[in-house]
Parts: C-alpha cells; sequence; structure tokens
C-alpha cells in the first residue's frame, strides 16, 4: 500500500473514535506505524500477544483500539485471540501485514502466507483486504464491526 | 505460607482495587476467597496478566491496578516487564505468587529457584519487595499504599493439597461486570 494511503488510513481511523494503537512494527505498514508515532498514539509492545494483552485492557476501560502486527505475530497469538480476545468478546481491530502474498516473498514468509486465509477462516474472524482503492469503505466497515462490538481483522497485502 | 493464605491475605488490604489476575490456580483462589465485580478472572491467554494490568493502569491513572500472577505467567512474558518499565504506570501493583513451580499443571519446576525475578523487575524501573510470610506480605502491602508503582512484590510461596474449584462464572460475565465497574 502506498505511504499516502497507509498514512490516510491512520488519521481515518484515529479521527473516528480509534484512540490507541498497540503492536509490533511490520514494513508492510510502515508509514502507517508512523503516523501513529507523529501523532504520539502507538505502543510498541514485544510480542503480538503482549500487544493483545494490552490492548484488552484499554479496551475493557472503553477505549478502543487497533492492534498492528505481521501475520507471523499473528499466528503466534492464535491462542490469546481464542482464549482471550474471542472467549471474552474484546472489541477489537487487527491490521495484519500479508507476508508471503507474492511467492518472491522471503521464503521464511511463504508457508504462513500461503494457509493465512484458511487460518482466518477456521478463527471465525472477519476480516477484509485493505487497499490503496478500497481503504476507506473497508475502514467505515471496520469501524461498524467495532461498534457492534465485534472483533475484525484488516488484511494488507505484502506487494 | 500456601498461595490460598497469600491471597486471602492480599484481597484483605487491597478492598475495592481492581485486581487482574493469572489463569490457573490463581484465579481459582482469588474466586474462593473473595469474589468480586472487581476482580477480572484471566482463564485463558497464560502469562498476559501483566499486560491487561498495563492497559488497564493507563487508563484508569486514578485508580490502583493490581495483578495477581505467578511465576509460571510472567516468565512466558518477561517482555512485558520491559514495556511497564519504560512506561512506568504509577498505579501498576504487580503481585507475583512464587512457587518455582507449574502447580497446577503438576509441579513441574520452574527457573525461579535459579534465577531471580525481583533483580529483573528492578531492572526495568519497578520497586521490588520480596516476602517470605503473612507478617511480611502485611507490612509490604501496608508500606506501598501510598508509593507510586510500578512496584512487584514477590511472595515465596508453599505447595498445598488444598486446590480451589474452577471459576464458575461465564467469561462475558467476568467482562461485562468488570468493565461496568471500571466505566
Amino acid at each position: 500500500m502506498k505511504e499516502l494511503t497507509q498514512k490516510q488510513v491512520f488519521d481515518y481511523l484515529f479521527n473516528n473514535g480509534i484512540e490507541n494503537f498497540v503492536g509490533v512494527p511490520d514494513s508492510t505498514m510502515k508509514y502507517f506505524i508512523d503516523q501513529g508515532i507523529k501523532r504520539n498514539k502507538v505502543l510498541i509492545a514485544t510480542r503480538e500477544e503482549e500487544a493483545i494483552g494490552i490492548a484488552t485492557g484499554f479496551a475493557l476501560s472503553n477505549s478502543p483500539s487497533l492492534v498492528f502486527m505481521q501475520n507471523a505475530g499473528f499466528v503466534n497469538s492464535l491462542s490469546t485471540i481464542t482464549s482471550l480476545v474471542q472467549l471474552y468478546k474484546i472489541p477489537l481491530i487487527f491490521l495484519i501485514g500479508w507476508r508471503g502474498y507474492k511467492k518472491s516473498d522471503a521464503p521464511e514468509h511463504l508457508k504462513i502466507g500461503k494457509i493465512q486465509p484458511k487460518i482466518i477462516k477456521s478463527l471465525g474472524l472477519k476480516s477484509k483486504i485493505i487497499d490503496d482503492h478500497n481503504w476507506k469503505k473497508v475502514c467505515e466497515w471496520a469501524l461498524q464491526q467495532h461498534k457492534k462490538s465485534t472483533l475484525c481483522a484488516l488484511i494488507i497485502k505484502r506487494e | 505460607m500456601d498461595r490460598k493464605k497469600a491471597i486471602t491475605l492480599a484481597v484483605k488490604m487491597i478492598k475495592k482495587n481492581p485486581i487482574v489476575s493469572a489463569n490457573g490456580y490463581i484465579s481459582r483462589d482469588l474466586f474462593t476467597v473473595g469474589d468480586k465485580t472487581t476482580n477480572f478472572y484471566m482463564i485463558g491467554s497464560m502469562g498476559l496478566a501483566s499486560s491487561i494490568g498495563l492497559g488497564l493502569a493507563i487508563k484508569n491513572p486514578k485508580k490502583r491496578i493490581f495483578v495477581f500472577d505467578g511465576d509460571g505467567n510472567i516468565l512466558m512474558n518477561l517482555g512485558s516487564l520491559a514495556t511497564i518499565g519504560s512506561i512506568k504506570p504509577r498505579n501498576l501493583i504487580h503481585l507475583v505468587f512464587d512457587n518455582n513451580s507449574h502447580e497446577s499443571t503438576g509441579g513441574q519446576p520452574t527457573s525461579t529457584k535459579s534465577i531471580n525475578i525481583a533483580k529483573i523487575a528492578k531492572s526495568t524501573n519497578f520497586k521490588v519487595f520480596l516476602t517470605k510470610n503473612e507478617s511480611g506480605l502485611e507490612k509490604v502491602l501496608d508500606k506501598i499504599k501510598k508509593m507510586h508503582g510500578p512496584i512487584m512484590i514477590v511472595i515465596k510461596i508453599k505447595n498445598s493439597d488444598n486446590v480451589s474449584e474452577r471459576v464458575p462464572i461465564e467469561p462475558l460475565k467476568i467482562k461485562r461486570r468488570f468493565s461496568r465497574y471500571l466505566n
């Protein structure tokens, strides 16, 4: 996703009520994170599960939160997603970088990249791919899910 | 002192302040000795009680947030000490009930016999206290009443056969009543 779009996505979510952006950096969304750091709204955790835990504390305090991560961190967090976020119905928005979407990506990303759609489906996690063209509509969808207290994920492809 | 005794004493001193309790016997004991709407029983997601506590502490600066953790739990998420130590929430108090073992899975050893959790916490900007008995714990809990966090209290406990029942409340209800109290 283009630099400008990533910044617009951050500003759109922030201006529409998402107060906290917690996660572990991924180069796929570096401009999104940079924009958040500039606005002093980003908290970087040591692991994605930790980020989800912190965001849960925010959500329990009625403060809307997004957790950003690479898909490697997303799959590391499966137990936390099922036994905390889904079990207690914690309303969060995930932003997940889809490494291994292209076969030309680095080898360590290929297997996860390939099985990622199946994992998301197995979890019953509502998700949409966000890109330079649909970003506003997809952000709007995520905000609607959040208002209904439904967990959802936005996926950014690594082109 | 076994865990139930330590938790009973801590609950008495902490009163109505919110508590996030780690999965396993810690949440079970907390429920048994003093169920309150201000308790958040984390029944899964091992290791994350300190992180949930950090999120709560940041958003509720006027409340003192207590985390009831175990040695096995905190060893799974030592990174959280680095994050907490860099943010330095003044209202976060982290109690680690340390029996050097994963008691609820059969008593397998953890590394807290050989390494020093208190020293790790100290190097990540916590004020750290170590206690081994009831009078010590009572003194520390009294001493920290007006102290700024982050604070860690490592409480050395013994294993016991006295096992509490599972938390019988639905997770959704645990969340709703806790969130209602906070907001």
